[in-house]
């Protein structure tokens, strides 16, 4: 008996002083989230991809119809292409903007670290839903944007409106935000080796010359991973169409996620919606494939193969 | 089962999170942080707790609240945990909800109920053991409510649907002001015209699926309906039915004298209407809401009914049940809810602090107390239902399918195509008939 009792309560303390017991309990907090928050709804959201799911009433097995019906969905293929647009025209503008503010902010000069932080401000409060309210007013019929084009002897465009225009905004408040990509840059920028610089000057370059053979190439891998990394997010976009435009007009800003989102929470359509999900998830791995695959072509590695 | 519960846990878990992102249960998670001590403070064993929820403007969760209170007040072994939402946050929980068998004791239902229908118990059991009362109103009320021969729940008030307008914009622009029986060919040279003098628009937003679809099926004969009665099919089957009112748009909007889809977009809510800002002559109100756009404009407000296609044809406006108080079947104490709901709906003090804002109460004794005091506003809104219960109707169905949604979007999106020249009138009339009807299948 008295064995027993010790053997049990050596063993107890084996578990609780191993080191990697520790580390789960650490972990715990994380593991649960992401089982939780994460795995989980995932796998079941694929279940019910093949289901008509609605909340309300208990699924039953559909198998790849709502696949299919997503082809004949003209509202769906509407979303697509233009959440494409807003991919192909946010992303490279926002990337192309941080970079020239984080170049500008290399130069040494008093306040750099100021200014810095100063652009940083609007990613901090980014993806808000004050910001976009705000968004919303600024572009309104009687908003700030409106009297500015007014005053400077111009026709009062009406933003939300146009299915042409209504984009501009939404894209125009994603490239504002480029306050992490322009920190990640500026890292980058202050890594590549000032010899290089100098022997550029040496042989007589002009600052363009030494920016498109020294500073791009030395930057490609972040500018690799700032295009992935944006790529992804602005696939995912939701609060600036579901709070700015709600979609509309005539669905020219209805985003995937949006659209998502109104087929599941507000036409109850859980296993149409889960369908969608999966499809984007399928749609943004394929182009970040693609993005990695072309990488070879044009990402610089110091270390060489 | 188990993966139900599962799954009901992580929705619901991730729709909390989700909401807050949205920001649109602020108010309520607020209130509930609010309130919370107070209920704490008489902690007792043995209290009896209901919950319920809601979904309104401020001021109906300041009256309800208050309702609420004077109810503890009187039952100290009750204790009321509320909720309250916007109308779409109210709808995103209540399913989760449903789908996780935890409805709240007392909720509210507007003309969606039949999706809900295994949620219910009817009030009509505690009617018939005397525990809720219904000898102050008669059965044309209690119709409103009433469904496959059962009485769901006891309206808390009934309305209908007209267009507010300012009778001094209509002088000035020199239109006559509009008549019991005017038609849409009515309304739209009123639009026009006050256009053309005035530079205003002639009408801020209609509802474009009511007045267009749903009513405007009503209006064409008697008989006809948009949904059928029965909800499991269209109640019509000729859809150029549906031509006039996209060509009637399309018109409007492209002469100016009608907010195009963005300026629509930035009416927020009935307080910021162009009616109320002066910007429009017209707008579409529920009868219920006729005393907030009287009170936000500040100046004379009527109402007028919604037009009709024939001026000796059907109306297509009937009175309704704006929202009624609903017991659930997770309930464990459904007895003690429909106490409250009698209180609620029969008490006159109750109903002075609700004062009609969910439109025009049911029990004759309360309407009495409360049109003596109304004011000029509440008197237009009191006769203008009044009227609207004189004109003949047929059986029009006032109840939304589940599927009702979605066919109300692809119809606003086919109206906002039309406006684009993407589609003819009778191109988008077709269109929302056959989307509608493969939605039946």
């Amino acid at each position: 008996m008295m064995n027993d009792n010790i053997k049990k309560k050596m063993c107890l303390n084996k578990i609780l002083h191993n080191d990697n017991t520790v580390g789960y309990v650490f972990a715990a907090p994380f593991i649960i989230g992401f089982l939780g928050f994460t795995i989980i709804p995932i796998l079941v959201s694929l279940y019910y991809s093949f289901t008509n799911y609605n909340l309300t009433t208990s699924e039953t097995w559909i198998g790849l119809q709502n696949y299919a019906r997503l082809f004949q969905d003209t509202r769906f293929l509407k979303s697509v292409r233009v959440t494409l647009i807003y991919v192909l025209t946010s992303v490279p503008l926002k990337l192309i903007f941080a970079l020239f503010i984080a170049y500008l902010l290399t130069k040494k000069s008093r306040g750099v670290t100021f200014y810095r932080s100063l652009y940083y401000v609007p990613s901090l409060i980014g993806g808000s839903i004050a910001v976009a309210l705000v968004w919303k007013e600024l572009f309104s019929t009687r908003g700030l944007i409106n009297s500015l084009f007014i005053s400077a002897g111009l026709e009062k465009v009406s933003w939300f409106g146009d299915q042409k225009m209504a984009m501009i905004p939404l894209v125009l408040m994603s490239v504002w935000q480029f306050g992490s990509s322009m920190i990640i840059f500026a890292a980058g920028l202050k890594e590549i080796s000032p010899t290089y610089y100098e022997a550029a000057k040496i042989d007589g370059a002009n600052k363009r010359q030494i920016f498109s053979h020294i500073t791009l190439p030395c930057l490609s891998p972040i500018i690799l991973y700032n295009l992935v990394m944006q790529t992804i997010s602005a696939f995912m976009s939701f609060t600036q169409a579901f709070v700015i435009t709600r979609g509309g007009p005539n669905d020219a800003t209805n985003f995937y996620a949006l659209y998502v989102y109104n087929q599941a929470f507000k036409y109850y359509d859980m296993g149409y919606a889960s369908a969608m999900s999966w499809v984007m998830l399928i749609i943004m791995s394929l182009i970040t494939f693609l993005i990695f695959k072309s990488s070879k072509r044009w990402v610089f590695s110091e270390a060489g193969e | 089962m188990k993966l139900k519960k599962l799954t009901a846990f992580i929705l619901s878990a991730l729709l909390i999170t989700g909401l807050t992102a949205c920001g649109s249960s602020d108010k309520a998670s607020g209130a509930n942080s609010e309130e919370a001590p107070s209920q704490t403070t008489e902690a007792s064993a043995d209290k009896t707790t209901l919950r319920m929820a809601w979904w309104g403007s401020q001021a109906r969760h300041d009256a309800t609240v208050k309702v609420i209170e004077m109810y503890e007040a009187q039952n100290p072994t009750i204790d009321i945990e509320y909720e309250f939402y916007d109308f779409d946050g109210y709808f995103t929980k209540l399913n989760t909800l449903v789908a996780s068998n935890t409805v709240w004791d007392i909720f509210q239902l507007g003309g969606n109920f039949p999706t809900y229908m295994d949620k219910i118990v009817p009030v009509g059991e505690y009617v018939d053991s005397g525990i809720v009362d219904v000898s102050n109103t008669n059965d044309s009320f209690l119709s409103t409510t009433t469904w496959e021969d059962k009485l769901l729940g006891l309206s808390n008030g009934v309305n209908c649907y007209g267009i507010a307008y300012d009778p001094q914009l209509f002088s000035e622009a020199g239109v006559p002001e509009p008549t019991e029986n005017w038609t849409w060919e009515d309304y739209k040279n009123a639009c026009l015209q006050i256009h053309e003098k005035l530079g205003i628009y002639g009408s801020s937003k209609l509802d474009d699926f009511i007045g267009g679809a749903s009513m405007g099926i009503s209006q064409e004969d008697y008989a006809l309906n948009f949904f059928a009665s029965s909800n499991d099919k269209l109640g019509f089957d000729d859809p150029m039915m549906l031509k006039d009112y996209f060509a009637m748009r399309q018109e409007l909007v492209k002469a100016g004298a009608y907010p195009d889809p963005g300026a629509i977009f930035e009416i927020k809510d009935i307080e910021g209407d162009y009616l109320v800002t002066g910007d429009a002559a017209m707008t579409w109100v529920a009868s219920n809401q006729m005393p907030t756009i009287a009170a936000a404009a500040g100046r004379e407000i009527k109402l007028a009914t919604v037009p009709r296609k024939k001026a000796d044809g059907p109306s297509g406006s009937t009175i309704q049940s704006s929202q009624m108080l609903c017991i659930s079947k997770d309930s464990k104490v459904p007895e003690e809810a429909a106490k409250f709901i009698n209180f609620f709906i029969n008490d006159p003090e109750a109903n002075k602090v609700l004062n009609g804002e969910r439109g025009v109460p049911i029990m004759s004794n309360i309407r009495e107390t409360l049109e003596a005091e109304a004011d000029e506003a509440k008197k237009e809104m009191y006769s203008f239902v009044s009227l609207i219960g004189t004109f003949k109707t047929g059986e029009i169905n006032v109840i939304s399918p589940a599927r009702k949604t979605e066919i109300e979007d692809q119809y606003k999106l086919l109206i906002e195509q039309v406006i684009y020249d993407e589609k003819t009138p009778e191109q988008a009339a077709q269109e929302i008939y056959d989307f509608a009807k493969k939605k039946f299948e």
